[in-house]
């Protein structure tokens, strides 16, 4: 430990309580304290249902009621298993998604205050607080995480609301993606095997995670037209992968199944979206001298951007669109620059309420017990009010 | 449904959260007289502890390790406990090179796994424990930095806001951000006029980060080599070490055990607890348990014939007197609207912060289906007499029971004959319901109180006697 950490550290340990900082996404959940490194602990976003005995995701729900339950049991392994702490009479930071509905905010915001009888909730969205991860002022902000890739652009520390971009591009797309690859791609008789007995999700995320990359561009170019004409030939395929299943039993992993299953990501179909398209069309719709320098600051966050090939992929695209039809005449750009926070992608919203957490403006932007007992509601984020009153607004 | 429990009871009492737990998942909580849950209480951590090495430690000791023990450490591969294992080396003495030593050297391994130490390049060490060496964390200096950075803007502009409290001066350009959006700020900013500015000199010369053109390519080698999968790590190791997530196995690092905790469990009316562990972390045992079990009449379902539409059936219970105390009861119907809403007492508290158990769970559990008979006379329970039941004297005291309620009595337990009858509706497994009324002896003394009171306290329980039959053929 350098001294440094250690001084800071140090600071950290007067503050009688540290400040308890959750960001709880639709396959994973980071959670630590305000001032650290890293969190505690990245866990699945689910929890072991007492009626059933099986687990149940924490975004699993049909009532009000039924989230509310999930929270209450969620929150009992957050504390009682990974920060160790009595949540009772603490401060706590949410990272949350600009997209997250209020029945969602709402409801944690009751549980927060209702069953953990926490000292205040801090609510701050993520796109914008990740920015106190690298001290800038302006950035494009990408968050590729499970359900949706959703894209906000933050300039002078001001979200750019009306240029967001959401699609549900994201970890849940490459494996249902890699599912369809498998059930036509794999050897005829684990074919019939796979669609008798569908593999677990957790077995085709460890086959995305550790099989499968993100190719490159002009491979992905000749892959394609050789679909659509059979006289170009497809490059030769990466090895086929043998995977064990348990037991005895095994598939093959096609290495085209490998190389194939993150091109969901950027396949322009019909609607001609991908996550580079979500990157121009967010540029194009914000003001004109913004658009460099939101190119030059691209902020790329959340587990799926991890994958294998994936950056340096989605700035060919974005290169290789600059100058098609679609664009060239709108966007004079040269070049897209990538952040590099000092954090896995995974977690970079989780630091940012880290760091926002160990100084004193959480105090003025956290709602207090007392606050909500007397009006039971956490303002909106996209209330500006909440947001531009800030010291990070001057970076 | 999805909230009964599996093996689901077949009695269930009332808590006064309103949810409904068997009698060996509830508190009794002496001070306010009231049945408890796990849902209700306020959970609090009470002590850390290892639990390979069993020591505990004080909560600063284990904020200070980031609840981790020193000593003890998880497998990398597979979360499960480390071995230290020794080997025992022959070495040229010092002293004299002619004569070889034996010296120890002590490395890590998985029992389960055989994950070892020396796979991730770690030297051996000399002493058993301890000793080795820890991962650096890459990042901490900057985001120390930042931390720094941050803090000083927010204390400056603190500052700023009491003296623009004191003289009234002319807004910043946040406001413009904030009345008239993000060209009117970046308008302010182009004009190069924050009066934020001069206040800055001071602030820390923390460097912005900068991005790259350069990113990572892929490398070729991906389309030619044969993956080796055994080698790469997989997701649930990656986020064992959140901070560098490594992605091969040979980066794996011995991961320090993660503590565990005893919680000692509060009742929210009174702030009293219910549930104290024991301070010594091997121990089972516990300084404060009010378990509902030595309080509350247990009632216990004996038999019922096969319960079919529109035909009686004769359900058979028990009632136990847990208490030293001599105690009565009596039954009363259901009062179905009694507990239905929240809390039990929510007069107190705002509407916000009314602990409240989700709707669903109470609606499973409320479908009365059935009436129940009720016996109208009042029953006297003897005390808990632990010896009574190796004195087969049978000298106890004789009580005028009406045989065809009272199917028998064995000391402080009683078994009484009901009769229970499905709706004509109903479906599923009969559920019926009545109100315990019965005397408690409390005694907690308390200053105004020094004397134990007999009180009358009624607990409501719910029964699923069995499966309905559609017709009696
Ligand atoms: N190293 C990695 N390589 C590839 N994919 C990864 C890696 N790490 C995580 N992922 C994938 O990233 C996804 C999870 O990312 P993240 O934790 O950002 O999502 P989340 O925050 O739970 O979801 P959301 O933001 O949509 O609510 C999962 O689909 C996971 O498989
Ligand atoms: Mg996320
Ligand atoms: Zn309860
Ligand atoms: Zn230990
Ligand atoms: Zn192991
Ligand atoms: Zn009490």
């Amino acid at each position: 430990m350098n001294s440094l950490t250690m001084l800071y550290e140090g600071r950290n340990l007067i503050s009688e309580k540290p400040v308890v900082v959750i960001d709880i996404g639709r396959a994973y959940t980071k959670c630590g304290f305000a001032g650290e490194s890293a969190p505690r602990c990245i866990i699945p976003s689910e929890f072991l249902c007492k009626s059933t005995g099986a687990s149940k995701k924490v975004f699993d729900y049909e009532t009000r009621d039924q989230l509310y339950q999930n929270f209450v049991e969620f929150g009992h392994i957050l504390f009682f298993k990974y920060l160790l702490v009595t949540p009772k009479d603490r401060k706590v930071v949410i990272v949350e998604s600009l997209l997250n509905p209020s029945l969602e905010r709402d409801t944690l915001a009751q549980v927060l205050f209702s069953y953990y009888e926490l000292s205040s909730v801090c609510m701050v969205p993520s796109h914008m607080v990740s920015l106190y991860t690298l001290a800038v002022p302006t950035a494009l902000v990408l968050d590729i995480g499970y359900k949706e890739a959703v894209l906000i652009p933050v300039v002078e520390n001001t979200p750019v609301l009306h240029a967001y971009q959401a699609l549900a591009l994201a970890g849940e797309a490459v494996e249902l993606n890699l599912r369809k690859l498998l059930e036509s791609q794999c050897k005829e008789e684990e074919q019939f095997y796979l669609k008798a007995k569908p593999l677990p999700n957790s077995t085709v995320e460890d086959i995305k995670v550790r099989g499968c990359f993100v190719t490159k561009l002009d491979r992905a170019q000749m892959i394609q037209a050789s679909v659509k004409e059979p006289s170009v030939s497809a490059p030769t395929p990466p090895p086929d992968l043998p995977y064990p299943l348990g037991g005895d039993r095994s598939i093959t992993i096609p290495g085209t199944s490998r190389e194939l299953a993150y091109e969901v990501l950027f396949e322009l179909d019909n609607d001609l979206m991908s996550i580079a398209t979500m990157i121009l069309d967010a540029i194009l719709k914000c003001p004109l001298d913004t658009r460099v320098s939101l190119a030059e600051n691209i902020l790329l966050i959340g587990g799926t951007s991890m994958a294998l090939g994936l950056k340096s992929r989605l700035q060919q695209e974005l290169l290789d669109l600059l100058v098609t039809p679609q664009y060239i005449k709108k966007l004079a750009l040269k070049k897209f620059c990538f952040h590099n926070p000092p954090a896995k992608e995974n977690y970079v919203a989780w630091l940012g309420g880290a760091i926002m957490g160990a100084t004193n403006s959480i105090v003025k932007r956290s709602v207090t017990r007392e606050d909500y007992s007397k009006v039971p509601k956490i303002p909106d984020w996209a209330d500006l009010s909440f947001n531009c009153n800030d010291g990070v607004k001057r970076g | 449904m999805a909230f009964l429990m599996y093996g689901d009871p077949k009695v269930k009492y009332l808590c006064s959260c309103g949810s409904m737990k068997p009698i060996s998942r509830i508190y009794f909580c002496r001070h306010c007289m009231k049945i408890k849950c796990g849902f209700c209480v306020s959970h609090e951590v009470d002590l850390h502890y290892c639990s390979n090495c069993l020591e505990n430690l004080p909560s600063t000791e284990a904020r200070l390790k980031k609840n981790r023990c020193g000593y003890c450490f998880d497998c990398p591969s597979c979360q499960i406990s480390l071995n230290t294992r020794a080997v025992s080396q022959a070495v040229p003495n010092p002293d004299d090179p002619s004569k070889m030593l034996s010296k120890k050297s002590y490395y890590l391994v998985c029992a389960f796994c055989r994950w070892t130490s020396r796979e991730a390049s770690i030297p051996d060490q000399n002493v058993a424990n301890g000793g080795w060496p820890e991962i650096d964390c890459p990042n901490s200096k900057r985001v120390a930095e930042l931390v720094d950075h941050y803090q000083e803007i927010s204390l400056q502009e603190k500052d700023e806001e009491e003296r623009k409290k004191k003289y009234q001066v002319r807004p910043s350009y946040f406001h413009y951000a904030e009345k008239y959006g993000l060209s009117a700020a970046l308008a302010k900013k182009r004009m190069g006029g924050t009066p934020q500015r001069e206040t800055r000199t001071q602030q820390s010369a923390l460097v912005p980060a900068v991005a790259s053109e350069e990113v990572e390519e892929l490398s070729d080698s991906v389309f030619i080599e044969q993956l080796e999968l055994n080698k790469v790590t997989t997701i649930k190791q990656r986020l064992a070490s959140p901070e560098i997530q490594p992605t091969v196995v040979s980066q794996l690092y011995p991961l320090h055990k993660s503590l565990l905790v005893k919680r000692s469990l509060r009742c929210r009316d009174c702030e009293h607890n219910v549930s104290k562990p024991e301070f010594n972390p091997s121990s089972t045992k516990f300084k404060i348990q009010l378990s509902a079990f030595y309080h509350v009449p247990d009632v216990k379902f004996l038999t019922c014939e096969p319960v079919f539409i529109g035909k009686r059936s004769e359900l058979i219970i028990t009632v136990c007197n847990p208490t030293q105390h001599q105690s009565s009861f009596k039954m009363h119907p259901f009062e179905l609207n009694l507990g239905a809403k929240g809390s039990g007492d929510a007069e107190e508290s705002a509407p916000g912060l009314k602990l409240c158990l989700p709707e669903c769970a109470r609606d499973a559990q409320f479908k009365i289906n059935g009436t129940i008979k009720l016996p109208t006379t009042e029953f006297q329970l003897l005390p808990r007499d632990d010896t009574a039941e190796f004195d087969d004297s049978n000298k106890g005291p004789t009580f005028n029971d009406d045989p065809k309620v009272v199917v028998w009595r064995r000391g402080n337990k009683i078994a009484l004959r009901m009769a229970v009858s499905p709706d004509a509706d109903a479906e599923g497994v009969l559920s019926i319901g009545f109100v315990i009324e019965y005397s408690y002896v409390n005694t907690m003394t308390t200053l105004e109180k020094k004397e134990p009171q007999k009180v009358k306290l009624k607990t409501h329980i719910l029964l699923r006697p069995g499966p309905i039959f559609k017709s009696s053929q």
